[in-house]
């Protein structure tokens, strides 16, 4: 008997992910156009997937400007991160030092900063860069900061039977290795809630272009909600995609040494 | 007589909160080159300790420790040490964990693996040499260790319980090919133990410790003929008598 292409996936690995999405569709569908009947407040399936047509031309242009804002965010938060949060988890007296500072900090939700944002970088890229920068910094440094505070002793004695006995060779042979681990899963949360913010800051008027801003400035305020919901997919997808790179690029390469710690 | 390690009046206290802790209290000790010595003693008597301070891991409050005619100020790589606790580098396969030290020491990367294969291959590791810690079983992580300490061709090797966290059988085996290593590479061992029976298998020499504050109460030399066996009738005698020492200090505690 010959099977259909699509009735085999039915059969395949996923077959429980793929009814259960379909099915969650299905009920989306009949939501919309039964229960709802408005499509301002809950456009359905078919008209998200009509407006991703419609939308087709600008998406790419939208996530290559927020994907940018993301990564000058995140590219500084680890350089930040990774060095104070060593430095703090090495030294204590840098700890005792910044602490304060960064415990006042760090509890300011970064969207606050947006004005001063504004004001400071102007309707540059930066702007929004520095939100998700705000974002992703403290996860990576509160992470490596445990990394190198929690090396067990018997490590550090180990080293220096071996022959380490100057701090930057510890540094190197021991803290730095140790702590990859909890930048690592630092660097996880810190993607997730810098793409958070990189939204937020794009709809609240840091930018003029990005995903975040075309939601709310050309979609929202027009009240094109099924386009709107196209967006959110887009977003939330593009969230899931760089959590998965990222987890398949750390576990796999760096991590073989520390099997299933940043993954949950 | 030359020695190739000695304590003189060592004294180590440590401050805490409730104040000033005697720790080890007037050891003397000496070793002669290519003696096996065991410390044993009751738990918290300051056995891993006294170890710590020969490594130059702690320096003693007052005293001397003397090794090869040298005092011991750090630690240093002549001093070979073998932890209690797992001690390798997780993040560093079993050829790179021993490669470290020699690689600290400046030695090329052809001679690094030479001598870091030629000592897995002794401990009984070859074909092991790319495996994670985490891959090993607890007996060939300390092996493993052994390697590593033996590879920076240390002047004594000091061991600190290191079979305390094997299971029984593994922990046997190991015993008889550390014996087999130190004949073979004739290094001076301090091993440490709580376990009389270990001390009575592998060692020269035992020093009995006492409760805190430790001191050293007694040296028994084990004078059984090599290979021993576990179950000998001298052997049986010696444990006997190490048995009642150590119990006469367990006494003390309760």
């Amino acid at each position: 008997m010959k099977r259909n292409n699509w009735l085999s996936l039915l059969e395949g690995k996923y077959r429980v992910e793929i009814i259960s999405l379909c099915v969650i569709i299905v009920i989306w569908g009949l939501l919309a156009d039964f229960v709802v009947k408005e499509l301002y407040k809950l456009p359905g399936p078919i008209s998200v997937f009509y407006a991703f047509y419609k939308v087709r031309e600008v998406i790419p242009l939208d996530i290559a400007v927020s994907l940018l804002h993301f990564s000058m965010g995140l590219a500084a938060g680890a350089v930040v991160g990774i060095t104070i949060g060593g430095l703090m988890g090495w030294f204590r007296v840098i700890d005792r030092a910044i602490d304060p500072l960064i415990e006042i900090v760090r509890a300011i939700p970064p969207i606050a900063w947006i004005p001063f944002a504004i004001m400071w970088l102007k309707l540059t890229h930066y702007s929004a860069g520095f939100i998700v920068f705000l974002g992703a910094v403290f996860p990576i440094l509160v992470n490596t900061y445990a990394g190198f505070r929690g090396v067990d002793k018997v490590y550090i004695d180990a080293a220096k039977v071996l022959g380490c006995d100057k701090g930057k060779d510890l540094i190197k042979y021991v803290a730095i290795p140790h702590s990859i681990p909890y930048t690592a899963a630092g660097t996880r949360i810190a993607i997730g809630i810098g793409w958070m913010c990189v939204v937020a800051a794009e709809m609240l008027g840091a930018s003029n272009a990005g995903l975040g801003y075309r939601l709310w400035s050309r979609f929202y305020l027009l009240h094109m909600m099924d386009r709107l919901v196209a967006y959110m997919i887009i977003i939330g997808l593009i969230a899931l995609i760089m959590d998965r790179i990222f987890r398949y690029f750390v576990e796999g390469k760096i991590l073989k040494w520390k099997k299933g710690t940043v993954a949950v | 007589m030359n020695h190739k390690l000695e304590l003189r009046n060592v004294i180590k206290t440590f401050n805490s909160e409730e104040g000033e802790i005697k720790a080890l209290e007037d050891i003397n000790l000496n070793v002669k080159p290519n003696e096996f010595l065991c410390i044993i003693g009751p738990s918290g008597c300051g056995k891993t300790t006294l170890l710590r301070l020969i490594a130059g891991l702690d320096l003693p409050s007052s005293g001397e420790i003397i090794l090869d005619g040298k005092e011991v100020k750090g630690p240093s790589p002549d001093r070979g040490m073998v932890f209690q606790e797992f001690s390798l580098f997780p993040w560093r396969t079993v050829i790179k964990n021993v490669t470290l030290g020699l690689k600290i020491r400046g030695i090329n990367e052809n001679e690094q693996y030479r001598i870091a294969n030629e000592y897995i291959e002794l401990v009984g590791l070859k074909g092991f040499e790319n495996c994670y810690p985490y891959e090993l079983s607890g007996g060939m992580k300390q092996r493993v260790a052994i390697a590593r300490a033996l590879a920076m061709d240390p002047s004594i090797l000091l061991m600190d319980e290191p079979f305390g966290s094997v299971d029984a059988q593994t922990r046997n085996v190991l015993q008889e090919e550390l014996l087999g290593i130190w004949k073979r590479t004739k290094k001076t061992v301090l091993f440490v133990t709580h376990s009389v029976d270990e001390a009575v298998y592998l060692a020269d020499r035992v020093a009995v410790m006492s409760t805190r504050p430790g001191r050293i109460v007694e040296c028994m030399d084990i004078d059984i003929a090599r290979p021993r066996k576990r179950t000998s009738v001298e052997a049986n005698e010696i444990r006997e008598m190490l048995l009642m020492r150590l119990g006469s200090e367990y006494q003390k505690i309760r």
